[in-house]
């Protein structure tokens, strides 16, 4: 008797579970949002647990709040585009206005985008780009223009733009950092002829490479002055090239990276500049341009988008920019956390 | 009442009844509770994100039930993705033959692992561990890490994207490989062998079985299987990766042994593995969709958390039912 009513309890479960969510399920789950005038706008990093997007997530979270809009914020816990194609393809069927996307794979993810953009559901992308086709904006955090120019004139001004530099890139076929060192030069060209580059050195994107190559230029090169680092792992590698040389101030080092991981450095005084958008900024201006889409208020040919804190942000084409990027110093990097 | 036959209670308390009961309780209070769960393109969602997984689920279980285990098919996964990129792109073959070579290379592969288990005498979790990171590593010094391999024929990319009959492609391919594995353990005196020697080995032997041939087939099957999973996965993805399919041997593993199959041998069936994938797929989808999970955004984590409880449920109820009957005839 008693094994018969557990077994009929067993099937009894799914039932009252049934009777029980019918009464609930009218104002909770199952309503459709396009039915409410609430916009829905899908979040997506390419890893949640980084702290670079998780500081994009903080800025779009405080745009969300301003427009009172629903954000859903997931990703993969590490970097995989098997992970984010079916997130996508899950919020597809979910039933959400808009999907913004920092994109891991960029050719892999523009199927997926582009079935959701045929059920009607708006993409905008950040950070990294998938093909132009599969989105309606792209939310760029810097141009290589922007990049290229911050980081040689913030050289120039440590050097009082006199004076001996090298470079430390990823590897020399690294499509973006040749960009951004042809800027470099053209810069260092046209405004700073009292500066002289002697050698760009990859580091093949290994903070103990940079190091080693740091420490080779120190030796080589005694009147050298600056040190740029323009991959990240290379800032901290270079810092600690010239702490251990004992030429913290002497030669400075200015690169393009995270400040958390120049944080010590940065406050020991060997690194001086660190050079990056304001992340935050990118997630609100990201939710902005979302909302703005899904409204029908920002469409293709739109000249600019009034974005809230930020003002009126330009646009170029179909990519939004973000804007100049930042200098990070000792002076305010503790107010940053990624 | 009390007084049926016991084979008719056992029938009842049968472990593939329990869980199909635990899959239609999921699928039920997804129904209700969570977001477009019972929408068919949802539903669609569930056979193509899970097809992979299942497939090696599938070709998983006559490894376990002849008493051994396959922890190398996940990194098999990357070293055929790579092999099918390298020869697509490298060596400009052409799709199809692409396609067939990384069978045969998937199918070499665990013929490698059988081999050493069935006639080396090697015991499997030690092999596929190696091989586990033979493999994986393979794959990465082919691609030093980094490379990955895009645009292929859009013939073959159709695998991943298309539907036939109303169904994605691949339920096709995974109906046609539960038909296959079902056939192989339950029709077949084939899988009465794989049965007999995760039974008993020693007694499998005497009673006239060639237990080293038939311990070394699931192997290649499985290595096999691996490779059809990493075409449809590189389909899927529109690309080929040397970090295909990691923890997928994870997954599959505890899709089996979810279904009731014993990780020491001799026991489960094909039917019980089918409802464990079920029952996994279902869950991954449907708790990211609940409200109060879609937003925290943290359906992954919850799915894995659950995915790990209901495993341990499964094992443990058999013991506690067998308990309450033991109580009941005293």
């Amino acid at each position: 008797m008693k094994r018969s009513q557990f077994i009929a309890a067993l099937l009894a479960l799914p039932l009252t579970l049934l009777m029980s969510c019918e009464k609930s399920s009218a104002p909770g789950g199952a309503d459709h949002p396009k039915a409410t005038k609430k916009l829905t706008i899908a979040f997506l990093p390419k890893s949640k647990g980084n702290s670079y997007f998780i500081a994009c997530e903080k800025g779009a979270r405080e745009a969300v709040q301003e427009l009172g809009a629903e954000l859903l914020f997931d990703g993969p816990t590490n970097t995989d585009p098997a992970k984010q194609n079916e997130i996508v393809e899950n919020w597809m069927t979910l039933g959400v206005d808009v999907i913004a996307v920092a994109c891991e794979n960029r050719e892999g993810i523009a199927g997926p985008l582009k079935r959701a953009q045929e059920k009607g559901i708006k993409i905008v992308t950040f950070d990294s780009d998938t093909t132009p086709d599969a989105r309606s904006f792209f939310v760029n955090q810097a141009t290589p223009q922007g990049i290229g120019e911050a980081l040689m004139d913030e050289a120039a001004r440590l050097c009082a733009e006199e004076g001996e530099f090298a470079i430390i890139t990823a590897t020399l076929t690294a499509a973006n950092m040749n960009e951004w060192r042809k800027i470099i030069e053209a810069r260092l060209a046209e405004k700073y002829p009292k500066m002289k580059l002697l050698d760009t050195k990859p580091c093949d994107d290994q903070k103990d490479k940079a190091q080693a190559e740091t420490t080779n230029l120190i030796s080589a090169n005694p009147n050298l002055k600056c040190i740029m680092a323009i991959c990240s792992p290379a800032v901290p590698g270079a810092a600690e090239a010239v702490k251990q040389a004992g030429k913290a101030g002497i030669v400075k080092v200015v690169g393009l990276g995270l400040p958390s991981e120049n944080r010590a450095y940065l406050k020991d005084g060997v690194t001086q500049s660190v050079i990056l958008w304001r992340v935050a900024d990118l997630g609100y201006l990201t939710i902005q341009a979302a909302h703005a889409v899904g409204t029908g208020a920002l469409d293709v040919g739109s000249k600019s988008i009034h974005a809230g804190k930020l003002g009126e942000i330009q646009i170029d084409g179909t990519s939004i920019i973000l804007g100049k990027p930042f200098i990070f110093t000792k002076d305010n990097v503790d107010q940053f956390d990624f | 009442m009390n007084a049926s036959p016991a084979p008719t209670k056992r029938h009842w308390l049968r472990h593939e009844t329990l869980l199909l009961l635990v899959l239609f309780a999921e699928t039920t209070y997804f129904f209700y509770f969570a977001r477009n769960f019972g929408t068919a393109d949802n539903i669609r969602n569930i056979v193509r994100h899970s097809a992979e997984m299942g497939l090696l689920a599938l070709a998983m279980m006559p490894v376990i039930l002849t008493g051994g285990i396959d922890l190398s098919v996940g990194s098999l996964m990357g070293l055929c993705a790579v092999i099918f990129g390298v020869l697509t792109h490298d060596w400009h073959w052409s799709t199809l033959q692409a396609v067939a070579a990384t069978l045969v290379a998937g199918m070499l592969a665990g013929g490698f692992n059988a081999a050493l288990i069935a006639f080396l005498r090697l015991p499997p979790l030690i092999v596929t561990l190696g091989t586990f990171s033979l493999y994986r590593g393979l794959a990465e010094a082919t691609t030093q890490g980094t490379k990955i391999y895009r645009s292929f024929d859009s013939d073959f990319l159709n695998l991943g994207d298309q539907h036939f009959f109303a169904l994605p492609i691949q339920a096709w391919i995974f109906a046609f490989g539960a038909l296959f594995f079902w056939v192989l353990v339950h029709r077949t005196t084939l899988g009465r062998s794989f049965r007999a020697i995760g039974f008993s080995p020693e007694g499998a032997l005497y009673a006239g079985i060639p237990v080293g041939h038939r311990t070394a087939l699931p192997y290649m099957l499985a290595g096999l299987t691996a490779a059809i999973a990493a075409l449809l996965f590189t389909a899927r993805l529109h690309q080929a990766r040397a970090d295909a399919g990691t923890g997928y041997e994870l997954a599959a593993i505890t899709a089996v042994v979810l279904g009731g199959t014993s990780i020491f041998g001799g026991i489960g069936s094909v039917h019980g593995t089918l409802i464990g994938i079920a029952a996994i797929a279902v869950l991954n989808n449907g708790i990211a969709r609940v409200p109060g999970v879609l937003k925290a955004g943290v359906g992954g984590e919850l799915a894995s958390m659950l995915t790990g409880a209901l495993l341990l449920i499964a094992l443990a109820a058999p013991i506690l039912t067998r308990f309450i009957t033991r109580r009941r005839a005293t």
